[in-house]
């Protein structure tokens, strides 16, 4: 079982996803004597800003700019407790569970409790219907886990790093998986999607070892569009 | 009726005919303020420990004695595992000084910040997590010190 990053300042920048750009920046900033005396969610919120104004703004198509973004209250998963698609569940923070088999990975998150199947060996099929989390594909890059995810349904982007700009159907990824100490799990996904990103974008996020966790029901989700009429916000 | 509060919302909200829904999976900066924090002194009613939110209710007495019930949201059990919570952090009858984000709509409900016990112990959203972090800063910063770059 894996879950929440290692507690350093420049891992915990990565609880939902990062990118490079802003993880040199925050080291920037964490470098500079002038900042000691800075709380961390100052510097990681400069940092942040940088990732997005520097690196991922400039990757959004025109029709992604144009695009009414995700407004939180009608978010599916705040109405309906619609589960997260592919691009939020990748990235979801918390407990990650990765179960190993002959001819498949099983990847569970606590987030949701969600289930993805990552098909080892297999090549990506063509003629299925779209579903929220994809068709996986995976094969083993050394000690790396390479996953190909395609037939993905429009959603919500990656979670708190572009959760409102929504990606197409179009979209695909590849992520790989590695484990470059026994307590630590890196992420690195290149996400394409044409409609919605100019040239494929690099995401990254780590989980730390936590063998004394486990998953607890997802069970309490009430939706809220059982009375938005009552809602009202300033 | 006025709950009691250390300290008062700042500005006029508008209060919400009926409690929102008490577990939706929601961003926290649609659904709360971040910038105000109310503190209520009241008594832990009822905890759930559950995912998404975990999910406190407390008893606010006003000055004349009469009881409001108010939500506290927290992080879900999903999170709050990594705190090192369990369903007993929280107990029932448990007399507490609460204080959390309060919600957009004026609804007697916060997002939990942090909790003051009746013996003055404190537990804070996060801290452990704060406090390792800024620990990773410091001994970032006396590796600085004591290893300067070359000139």
């Amino acid at each position: 079982m894996w879950s929440d990053p290692p507690r350093t300042a420049l891992d915990a920048f990565c609880f939902f996803a990062c990118t490079d750009t802003g993880l040199r920046r925050l080291a920037e900033l964490l470098d500079d004597p002038a900042n000691d005396t800075k709380p961390y969610g100052e510097l990681s919120a400069i940092a942040a800003k940088h990732q997005t104004d520097e690196y991922l703004r400039p990757r959004l198509t025109d029709a992604a700019l144009a695009a009414t973004p995700l407004d939180p209250l009608q978010d599916p998963g705040y109405l309906y407790c619609e589960p997260w698609g592919f691009a939020r569940q990748a990235f979801a923070p918390h407990q990650l569970e990765v179960k190993q088999y002959g001819d498949h990975v099983e990847l569970h998150y606590g987030e949701w409790d969600a289930h993805r199947i990552v098909h080892l060996g297999e090549r990506a099929p063509q003629d299925r219907p779209h579903t929220p989390l994809g068709y996986s594909v995976g094969h083993y890059d050394g000690d790396t886990l390479v996953v190909e995810t395609s037939l993905i349904t429009a959603n919500a982007g990656p979670t708190r790093i572009f959760e409102e700009i929504r990606h197409s159907d179009q979209l695909t990824a590849v992520e790989r998986y590695r484990r470059p100490a026994p307590e630590r799990l890196e992420l690195t996904a290149t996400l394409i999607d044409p409609v919605t990103y100019r040239e494929p974008i690099e995401l990254k996020k780590v989980w730390k070892l936590a063998p004394d966790q486990q998953i607890a029901p997802y069970d309490s989700c009430e939706p809220a569009a059982a009375e938005p009429s009552q809602r009202k916000t300033q | 009726m006025k709950p009691k509060r250390l300290f008062s919302l700042a500005g006029a909200l508008v209060a919400a005919a009926a409690l929102a829904p008490a577990g939706a999976h929601h961003s926290f900066a649609a659904v709360f303020d971040g910038s105000k924090t109310v503190t209520l002194d009241g008594t832990i009613k009822e905890f759930k420990f559950v995912n998404p939110h975990a999910l406190a209710t407390v008893d606010v007495a006003d000055d004349k004695g009469t009881v409001q019930q108010w939500t506290v949201e927290f992080d879900g059990r999903l999170n709050l595992t990594n705190f090192g919570w369990t369903d007993a952090t929280i107990r029932p009858g448990e007399h507490v000084k609460i204080s959390g984000n309060p919600e957009r709509t004026g609804a007697p409900r916060i997002f939990f910040s942090k909790i003051v016990r009746a013996d003055g112990t404190e537990v804070v959203r996060g801290g452990d997590r704060l406090n390792a972090i800024e620990e990773d800063r410091r001994l970032r910063a006396a590796q600085r010190a004591a290893s300067p770059p070359a000139k």
